[in-house]
């Protein structure tokens, strides 16, 4: 045992998935100890907030110390956020034809100049050939923004009066007062934003892992269990047993998977339909090609001569079963069912995706966040975060199992090694 | 060798098989600037043609209702959801009702034809109602109640007479009035012939797929397969007399492809393969702020659309649930829900907040706000997240925790609820979602569940007995913008002649019985002092907002309208200036198909 | 080869009974479903109906029409005769069309896709694979785990990967549809250009996830075959090295050949995937949203197609292999 296991841990291939799903497991199960944020809370009013480091305007205006930093460039740095060279070149293209402004007398780099001659020349009511409604709208929309671009002073926080109701003015806020971000009480961290609901993905994403996993354990152990006895029988037992069995089997076989899946994920209705029935459904429509393969096995080893000393000795099927025949395709059992966890989280994810997973606001699985994502367009609106991180935990997740796969596969049968 | 040999090979099939895929049609590429392309219409291929059955699924030729779609089939008048008014298309000039109010009398337009040349004619509007009686169509079953008849006066003048009570007087003018402006004329002689085609049996009538129509409007069909429907202008349309539009609606075809499914219909809206996109694109803002493509909405900022129908959660009040019949748990689980949320997460903003529009049973368009006394509901009117409002009310009408395990109990009973709406209506889903939250906050357990909407609609449709379980609180609709709007939408919400029916699709399926509320509702159609109309209205949104049988949980447009200016502009938008005002109608309903006339090339 | 006939017999028995036993099945699953998908269509009919005995009416009369109401053996028996006549009946949520109809317009292009892509992604698969057992070194350590990670990404995620890259982000490729948004179908080179662009995405989709499971197998199997004794004893032969390998691979390729085989059959359960973030038009598609409209008709008659391919697929092999492998000779034998 112990010289085998060693053995299987100097396969490089088993090694690297190994790794890739230890650090996923492990991830899994340490996060949660680190950040106790509830997976499924809404956290963001607003879909979709960008990853980054969120930080409480109120309490980093009001209860945070605040500091003065004189830095050279931070007012071409505010001005270039509202206004860059794009706008600047809409800027002269409206006043030249707009305002009929010569095109030699705008300067797009002075600033100053530029908004002024727009504030005073810009009508949104005009309409020039050509432009479009999305243009109009525009243009109103960047003079909204140039609105106190070049101020130099402060802006000024009030407060209303408890009893009058009348603002008061409380904080004078320069444009070179900074605070420290560990500072502030309220920061928030978001290292892969929120997503359609305005949940935190990160913290969302790792419980769904957990499911997910939890789903492909289960399918798989139900479907190698199913296709391990099946097989075992039909190969051993032969004759009509044989036949019967492989009659069900080329049924489940003709009518493919993801059709018995819909069908019976449909008939079960949403309201029972948790993550362990799906798993069990699951695991029940895909456990033909284990059914198959340990038949096939058990065939080839029926009529050994330690089986046939072994029936001679008057031992039970059982016991034969278990005891002679068990032991030498042990290995492939566990492949199996390494592979079985692996396409049982895959068909989570594919079910789901046809609005047909695990009911949506108990427990978050990967196809469920996926499923939402796409509902809410995140491909198309460049929301990565939304979706990008759970396709590449599907595929790492499966990658790593494979690998593994492979390498034991090596391991038990030396003509592959390389 | 071998290999390439049978890539070429297979490569070969692949071929071969595409073309053995296609039907071969002698008709080359659509122009791309003399056509305007739709999505958000058309899920799935076309059917048929045939205006009289609603089993067509031809979303670009055929849909009555409110705002009648007018490019293939034409009603006698077109319904303007902005100014509230109906303007004539195949009529000549408004209708009038008699001094008694019993009949309405208007004539044709003298110069509307059929696209085979003959003339539209008082006979054909008389036909085309006696055979939705006959057939018991849609159209039929849902007026005869109210219509006694359509007739020709002369060739030119039809009338329509009500259904009298029994004092003699028509029993609902509204509805009469509306039918006007909601339901296309056919042609009397092409129905004839459609009649003897099935036998004059109902069933085969409905289901005749009509490829032989004759049509009045300035579209017909083109092209129709598993992956778009075109409709092609008919350069010989009477609508291009000067008695009505005085030319011909810009865009030669009007092509609609058909999506898998809303994200599809975006991606094709960004590549500027849509012009005209009514589907809910989540995140509209970030078309034109992040990606900066010539995209823009009815209103430049949010709600970006004018709401016009009221997604409503109901409770279920027929008995089946514990709890809901107390009116302290109805409106605590309303005042406590996060409606800003539900707005900005599952409607992205596309909705008027409840700040803005105040809860009432009205649309937020500017018509019907004007029909209720805002001040005098002020005190009833929420605006959600109150968890301590909605708690103190809990706590006064003894409704309380007493075993302390978190969760308050009428009669020993733990309040636990199932909220529910259909699978795969995401908007409502993730509203769904908030109100189950706002449950836990007031110590009021509700879960969420989602059935398909194919057991969905048999569970919520059936009236004539209690709803089962998990359906404690569900989501349904209201009705839109329309000439009977607010009165048809009030009633549908309130009004108790819906409960008892096997196959309900009007409203009220929380089962809200209360007389007071069917009186109001039937005085109002005959009711014609405005003042009085507005007195009734505001009496009916008291007992709506006290007596909470269900609640409104965003607005939602009648179509959505974000167009892609890329290749077609002068699309409608707040403040465009026309008169009266095109309203964002999806180019193609009511008198939104005003927009047609009115759209330009960016660049000609 | 009385054994052989025998052979042949049992096992066409076999896959008789089996064809029997999931054409019941087809009919019995969706039946089974919890939707009533004619109050769907009545629903559409009873729209604007004020009046309870009206909406009754309607209802009773499709009920009649699909005879829904009818003890279910009575319905089989219907069934079996309509489809004996090639008449599957109207489909309940597309109606008034047929089911013949619906089907028809739709799987020639799930074919026209997952025909190829099988077959390419099969190709191609094997080549490499049979590649790197032979070539073994770098080529070999690269392929491998390139294979398994690209057969690992999920078919959605693929396809949405695909989407995002090619046609949003690049623009290299159309974002939807099976040909050009603005044409109509016809004979001319520009339409058979649009449809061969609109195929690029879906297809390979399918295709790279199907190469890398596929050259796994072939990999596995060829090195197997490789250090097997005939092998081995050929080389002792002197048996040149092209021709050992032409044997090798020949029957390395057996295994292969009942992948392909299967594939073949559930290719409709495979385009699903590509037809949804593609628009493709399909069989897909069309089955998804019968089953979630409970249109059973439909749902039966897309399964018995599907049923019927891979029974087909399945038996050919079969037959087949009984008179190539000398092993599948031997078993029967036994």
């Amino acid at each position: 045992m112990k010289h085998l296991l060693g053995q299987i841990f100097r396969s490089g291939k088993f090694l690297f998935g190994f790794v890739i799903f230890m650090i996923i497991m492990l991830t899994v199960l340490i996060y949660p100890l680190l950040v106790e944020y509830p997976p499924l809370k809404t956290i963001s009013r607003g879909t979709f907030l960008p990853p980054g480091i969120y930080v409480n305007v109120y309490d980093s205006m009001t209860f945070s110390e605040s500091y003065t930093l004189i830095l050279d460039n931070a007012a071409t740095k505010r001005i270039a956020s509202k206004l860059n060279a794009e706008d600047r070149q809409a800027m002269k293209e409206w006043l030249v034809i707009g305002a009929e402004l010569p095109e030699d007398e705008i300067d797009v780099d002075d600033t100053a100049k530029l908004i002024d001659l727009w504030t005073t020349n810009f009508d949104p009511t005009v309409r020039l050939p050509g432009m479009t409604n999305a243009d109009r709208n525009y243009y109103i929309r960047l003079t909204a923004s140039l609105d106190g671009l070049l101020a130099t002073e402060g802006a000024t926080v009030a407060v209303a009066n408890e009893d009058t109701g009348v603002l008061e003015e409380k904080y004078v806020i320069d444009q070179t007062t900074y605070v420290n971000v560990g500072e502030v009480p309220n920061v928030r961290v978001l290292p892969l934003g929120t997503d359609n609901f305005g949940r935190d993905v990160l913290t969302e994403l790792i419980k769904a892992i957990s499911v997910s996993l939890t789903i492909g354990f289960v399918a798989g152990t139900v479907a190698t269990t199913i296709g391990l006895i099946l097989g075992l029988v039909s190969g051993y037992i032969g004759g009509i047993v044989d036949d019967l069995i492989m009659f069900i089997t080329n049924l489940f076989t003709v009518i493919p998977s993801i059709i018995l899946l819909i069908l019976i994920s449909f008939s079960i209705g949403q309201e029972k339909r948790g993550a362990f029935t799906i798993a069990v459904v699951i695991g029940f429509t895909s456990w033909v090609w284990t059914a198959r393969a340990v038949r096939a096995q058990v065939i080839s080893l029926r009529n050994r001569d330690h089986v046939n000393l072994s029936k001679l000795s008057g031992h039970s099927i059982i016991h034969i079963l278990a005891m002679d025949i068990l032991p030498y395709i042990a290995s492939y059992v566990v492949m199996a069912l390494i592979l079985q966890i692996s396409s049982g989280i895959l068909a989570e994810a594919g079910l789901s995706i046809l609005g047909l997973g695990p009911r949506t606001t108990e427990v978050p699985t990967l196809g469920l966040m996926l499923n939402w994502a796409l509902i809410y367009q995140a491909p198309l609106l460049g929301k990565w975060w939304a979706y990008f991180p759970v396709i590449l935990i599907i595929a790492l997740i499966a990658f790593s199992m494979n690998l593994m796969n492979t390498g034991l596969d090596q391991v038990f049968n030396p003509a592959l090694r390389d | 060798m071998k290999v390439t040999r049978f890539t070429i090979v297979t490569l070969l099939v692949v071929v071969a098989m595409m073309a053995a895929a296609l039907p071969s049609l002698a008709q080359e590429t659509l122009p791309r600037n003399e056509t305007l392309y739709f999505n958000g219409q058309q899920w799935g291929a076309v059917v048929g043609w045939n205006p009289y059955s609603s089993s067509m699924n031809n979303a670009m030729a055929i849909a009555q209702g409110a705002s009648a779609r007018v490019t293939m089939f034409e009603s006698p008048y077109l319904y303007n959801m902005l100014d509230g008014q109906v303007y004539p298309l195949l009529a000549n000039g408004p209708f009038a009702w008699n001094d008694a109010r019993t009949e309405i009398t208007f004539s044709l337009n003298p110069a509307a034809h059929w696209n085979d040349g003959t003339p539209v004619t008082a006979e054909d509007v008389a036909y085309t109602w006696a055979s939705h009686v006959k057939y018991n169509t849609p159209t039929g079953a849902g007026n005869v109640a109210y219509i006694e008849d359509i007739g020709a006066v002369d060739e030119m003048t039809v009338v329509v007479k009500a259904k009298l009570d029994e004092n003699g007087a028509a029993l609902n003018p509204l509805l009469v009035e509306s039918y006007l402006s909601a339901n296309y004329v056919a042609q009397k002689a092409w129905t004839q012939v459609m009649e003897e085609r099935v036998g004059e049996d109902a069933t085969a009538f409905l289901a005749d797929i009509a490829e032989d129509v004759v049509f009045s409007g300035p579209y017909g069909p083109f092209f129709a397969d598993e992956s778009k429907v075109v409709l092609v202008r008919d350069d010989n349309y009477w609508g291009q007399d000067a008695s009505m539009w005085g030319k011909l609606p810009a865009p030669k075809y009007l092509a609609h492809n058909i999506f898998a499914d809303n994200a599809a219909g975006t991606t094709a809206l960004k590549a500027g393969e849509v012009d005209v996109s009514q589907q809910f694109n989540s995140n509209v803002q970030d078309l034109w702020l992040e990606d900066g493509l010539a995209i823009s909405t009815y209103l430049p900022e949010a709600p970006y659309q004018i709401g016009a129908s009221l997604p409503t959660a109901f409770f279920n009040l027929t008995g089946s649930s514990v709890g809901l019949d107390n009116v302290a748990v109805r409106k605590a689980i309303a005042m406590a829900v996060d409606y800003p949320t539900i707005i900005a997460n599952a409607m992205t903003n596309q909705s008027a907040t409840f700040e803005q529009v105040p809860r009432s049973l009205m649309n937020p368009t500017a018509g019907e706000q004007a029909l209720y006394n805002h001040e005098a509901v002020a005190d009833l009117q929420w605006v959600g997240n109150d968890i301590e409002g909605a708690k103190a009310l809990l706590d006064e009408a003894g409704v309380v925790d007493s075993d302390g395990d978190g969760w308050r109990e009428v009669d020993g009973v733990n309040l636990h609820y199932v909220a529910t709406c259909p699978n795969g209506w995401s908007d409502w889903q993730a509203a769904i979602e908030v109100v189950a939250a706002a449950g836990a906050q007031i110590g009021i357990d509700i879960t969420t569940n989602y059935p398909e909407w194919s057991v969905y609609q048999t569970v919520v449709t059936k009236s004539d007995e209690p709803l089962p379980e998990g359906y404690d609180i569900f989501m349904m609709w209201s009705n839109g913008a329309g000439p009977t709007e607010p009165w048809g939408r009030i009633r549908n919400m309130l009004s108790s002649e819906w409960v008892g029916m096997t196959s309900n699709w009007s409203g009220n399926w929380g089962g809200y019985v209360n007389p007071e509320a069917d009186a109001l509702i039937q005085a109002i159609p005959t009711e014609t002092d405005p003042d009085k109309v507005v007195e009734l209205y505001t009496e009916l949104v008291k007992m709506y907002l006290t007596d909470v049988p269900s609640f409104t949980l965003m607005y939602r447009p009648q179509s959505f309208h974000t167009v892609n200016e890329s290749v077609w502009t002068n699309f409608p938008f707040d403040g465009d200036g026309t008169e009266p005002p095109v309203p964002p109608m999806d180019c193609t309903d009511g008198w939104g198909i005003a927009c047609l006339y009115n759209l330009e090339l960016v660049n000609p | 080869m009385k054994e052989y006939r025998n052979y042949f017999f049992k096992k066409l028995g076999w896959f008789a009974v089996t064809l029997v036993a999931a054409f019941i099945l087809n009919f019995i699953l969706p039946r089974l479903m919890p939707a009533d998908p004619v109050a769907a269509i009545v629903a559409r009919m009873a729209q604007g109906q004020t009046d309870a005995t009206g909406v009754q009416a309607i209802y009773e009369q499709y009920i009649e029409l699909f005879a829904t109401d009818k003890p279910m053996v009575e319905q089989f028996v219907i069934y079996v005769q309509n489809v004996l006549r090639g008449d599957f009946g109207y489909s309940i949520a597309e109606y008034p069309r047929t089911v013949n109809d619906v089907i028809r317009s739709s799987i020639g292009w799930t074919i026209a896709l997952q025909f190829p892509a099988i077959i390419v992604g099969w190709v191609l698969g094997n080549t490499l694979g049979a590649l790197a057992a032979y070539l073994k070194g770098n080529f070999d350590r690269l392929l491998m785990p390139l294979s398994i990670f690209l057969s690992n990404i999920p078919a959605f995620g693929m396809a949405i990967i695909m989407l995002v890259i090619f046609a949003v982000e690049l623009k290299w490729f159309p974002v939807s549809g099976g040909y050009g948004y603005d044409m109509i179908p016809n004979n001319s080179p520009e339409f058979v250009w649009s449809v061969i662009v609109h195929y690029q995405l879906p297809f390979w989709s399918i295709v790279l996830i199907t190469i890398g499971g596929q050259a796994i197998g072939m990999r596995s199997m060829a090195i197997y075959e490789l250090n097997a004794d005939y092998v081995k004893y050929a080389r002792f032969l002197g048996i040149k090295d092209r021709k050992i390998i032409q044997y090798v691979f020949r029957n390395a390729m057996l295994p292969q050949i009942t992948g392909l085989a299967l594939s073949i059959g559930t290719m409709v359960g495979g385009a699903l995937f590509a037809e949804i973030i593609f628009s493709y038009p399909g069989i897909g598609t069309t089955l998804l949203t019968a089953s979630l409209g409970g249109d059973y008709p439909l749902i039966s008659a897309s399964t018995l197609i599907i049923t019927i391919m891979t029974l087909i697929a399945v038996f050919a092999l079969e037959i087949l292999y009984g008179f190539i492998d000398p092993r599948v000779k031997a078993a029967q034998a036994e």
